[in-house]
């Protein structure tokens, strides 16, 4: 079956939706299907290029394809009679960060109008596709809440799952992943600063910009934590990232908001307990407090005493870690159910 | 610097409008650029074939990169403020192909009204363009003759020439090409019913459709031509191909009214060997030159035959003009220094 994958992009930046896009298209060749990568250029600022977007998608014409699976608005409008779904997100300017003023879309009626169109081409595209999938609870609710409309989580496995494995309980907690305001990986440093135990904190990633890597060094500096904060900028190699969080006591991941954690699934992987915060978003999805880790206000002062408490308690750290191995087992996240029920 | 390349592609369909963009991204990355492909789909049809076009105009590229340069139309509606294009050819159908006899539209005051404006379109994407290179002198001439748009002919190399190489010349024609019906493989076919030599054919390449290669397995066993004849219609490799043009005598290729001289020419003469075509081959003549570096014959079975037996049988022949090739390809400018110098500095 020709199977054509269906994403946004903008020129020269790659970010964790492409990475999905392009292993969608591996793992669909893996398993006997013809696929392939469509991209189509989105910019969608100023505000009102949007519509000229959608219509373009719109307006886009496949042949020689049998399926389309469409994972982004706008390319997801595409038309194509046999259409699959599997929304990493919605345009959420359009919708939650509409409605918490956090949108560039304004209040006025441009931005109603911008809105609604968008509303109403989604609402078109799902009513004419023949099955919706979405990578996380947080999209479903949205879509449900805002749309009507019902989906299916699919969680987007990772691409080398057996590689995580637990090697080593070393004497620091790992936070791996792109470094920016948003990750607040600054938290965690603070955190350092309340922490009553001699452990380490791991920093590695690239970071989005020059600023965000300063601002963490300036934070380091200022609480005279350079004994035990490591800060390691750049893009790891992917061998260096698996090491290093493999042989961590546990690993820290505090997000606002975020749509789905990788970074979580890798923890989980290799049987370490994750340290997390009650507005995390995606994370909580697969963390239990107690259980597998540990959710905590997004202060420091919260995060400090959990990491003391990760620290001095190493026994239940340990097996917390190992009940999150056997949790991500048993929820089964792997290519190739997924592509199966994509292609169902 | 940051360049864009865009293109319109069929999906899951590949060939020369997909390797030239492909071959260029790879060598500007080679030349330390920072190169983004974009393929977007595109179905010639005339139902729909303005709304695509629109489509196309509406995406703004302005931004993140220093300059696109767009290919297969109609990328070059893409908006860009330095659009570059290497021009590979019209939407045929509405240009030279309209009067010909092989434009299947019926010539209706409403078609011709379709075509007129499908020209006022190209014509504004390509006036927009600070630069147009095409891929063949035909296509220049096509762009002067239909748009009044001046352009500069940048013939498109292969990559990576240097893995194409000449071991021997036994007594056999080769064919490596997609099989499809106005490439004209049956024609060559239909030859080998009248070779006297004891020269071998092969045609090799994969087929956009099940029918073409089975006719001309039924031609081979109907004219008692399967000892003379391979028919393998399947994806050729590249290792596998410059095997088969390392050994033989003759690289034929032979399409109706090409737009450009076509990849396996070029690859034919890295190979140093004699390219066979027609008089009616198209941009395939700008490269090849009859007796010197190839053999020109009408498009008839009997000629292409005679020219088989004369490349195997005269002594040295087929080795003499096969080591012309490379001579030919320099005097042309075929090499990827001077297209990425052109292509940049434009």
């Amino acid at each position: 079956m020709k199977i054509l994958v269906v994403n946004n992009m903008v020129p020269f930046i790659r970010g964790g939706a492409e990475k999905l896009a392009t292993n969608l298209v591996r793992h669909l060749g893996r398993y006997g299907h013809d696929a392939e990568l469509l991209r189509i250029p989105f910019r969608w600022d100023p505000a009102n290029r949007m519509l000229d977007e959608m219509l373009a998608c719109r307006m886009m014409q496949i042949y020689n394809v049998d399926r389309v699976i469409g994972l982004k608005f706008p390319a997801y409008l595409i038309p194509h009679p046999h259409k699959t779904l599997w929304v990493v997100h919605q345009f959420r300017q359009a919708y939650d960060l509409w409605e918490s003023g956090h949108s560039y879309l304004s209040h006025d009626g441009e931005g109603q109008h911008l809105r609604h169109s968008v509303t109403e081409a989604d609402n078109e595209c799902f009513a004419d596709s023949q099955s919706i999938s979405v990578i996380s609870r947080v999209v479903k609710e949205r879509m449900q809440r805002f749309n009507r409309v019902p989906s299916e989580v699919l969680y987007p496995p990772l691409d080398d799952p057996e590689k995580f494995d637990c090697e080593a309980h070393e004497n620091y907690i790992f936070c791996g992943g792109r470094i920016n305001n948003m990750k607040r990986q600054h938290l965690l440093i603070e955190a350092m600063k309340h922490c009553r135990s001699d452990i380490k904190l791991h920093v590695a990633g690239p970071p989005d910009s020059p600023e965000d890597g300063k601002e963490l060094e300036r934070l380091v500096k200022q609480a005279g934590l350079q004994d035990r904060v490591i800060l390691e900028f750049g893009f790891l190699d992917r061998e260096r990232v698996i090491q290093l969080v493999n042989r961590s006591l546990a690993c820290a991941c505090v997000p606002f908001d975020e749509d789905y954690g990788y970074v979580t699934l890798e923890a989980f992987y290799a049987g370490k307990a994750v340290i997390t915060t009650r507005d995390a978003g995606g994370v909580l999805e697969f963390v239990t407090e107690g259980e597998t880790g540990t959710i905590t206000d997004a202060t420091p002062e919260a995060l400090g005493e959990a990491m003391t408490r990760f620290a001095e308690d190493r026994p239940a750290t340990i097996s917390m870690g190992a009940a999150a191995r056997d949790e991500i087992h048993d929820r089964n996240i792997n290519w190739p159910s997924t592509v199966k029920k994509l292609v169902a | 610097m940051k360049v864009l390349l865009t293109s319109s592609y069929v999906p899951f369909i590949k060939g020369g409008g997909t390797a030239i963009v492909e071959w260029l991204e790879h060598k500007l990355v080679e030349h330390g650029h920072e190169v983004e492909t974009i393929f977007l789909p595109f179905v010639e049809s005339m139902d729909n074939m303005f709304n695509q076009m629109l489509s196309y105009r509406l995406l703004d590229m302005t931004e993140n990169a220093d300059r696109m340069i767009a290919f297969r139309p109609p990328a070059y509606l893409l908006r860009h403020p330095h659009k570059i294009l290497w021009f590979i050819h019209h939407f045929r159908a509405f240009y030279d192909l309209w009067d010909s006899g092989y434009c299947g539209i019926p010539k209706t005051a409403e078609n011709h009204a379709f075509r007129r404006r499908l020209m006022d379109a190209d014509t504004v994407g390509l006036e927009e363009s600070k630069h147009i290179f095409t891929n063949s002198r035909i296509v220049s001439d096509r762009l002067m003759e239909f748009n009044q748009i001046d352009s500069e002919v940048l013939y498109p190399p292969v990559l990576d020439p240097e893995r194409f190489y000449c071991e021997s010349y036994e007594p056999t024609v080769v064919y490596i090409c997609r099989m499809e019906e106005h490439k004209r493989q049956h024609l060559l076919l239909e030859a080998m019913r009248y070779t006297k030599s004891n020269a071998k054919l092969i045609l090799a390449g994969k087929s956009h459709s099940a029918s073409y290669p089975r006719k001309l397995k039924l031609n081979a066993m109907k004219h008692r031509l399967t000892n003379k004849v391979e028919i393998m219609d399947r994806w050729i490799s590249e290792d596998e191909k410059s095997q088969l043009l390392a050994r033989c005598s003759l690289a034929a290729y032979l399409p109706f009214e090409e737009d450009s001289y076509g990849y396996p020419s070029l690859e034919a003469q890295h190979s140093r060997k004699a390219v066979l075509t027609t008089t009616d081959s198209g941009g395939v003549l700008e490269l090849v030159r009859d007796e010197q570096n190839g053999l020109i014959t009408e498009p008839d079975p009997q000629a292409l035959a005679e020219a088989i037996d004369r490349a195997v049988q005269t002594p040295g022949f087929a080795k003499q003009m096969g080591e012309e090739g490379p001579h030919r390809i320099a005097e042309l400018g075929i090499q990827w220094d001077h297209t990425i110098n052109r292509l940049m500095a434009a």
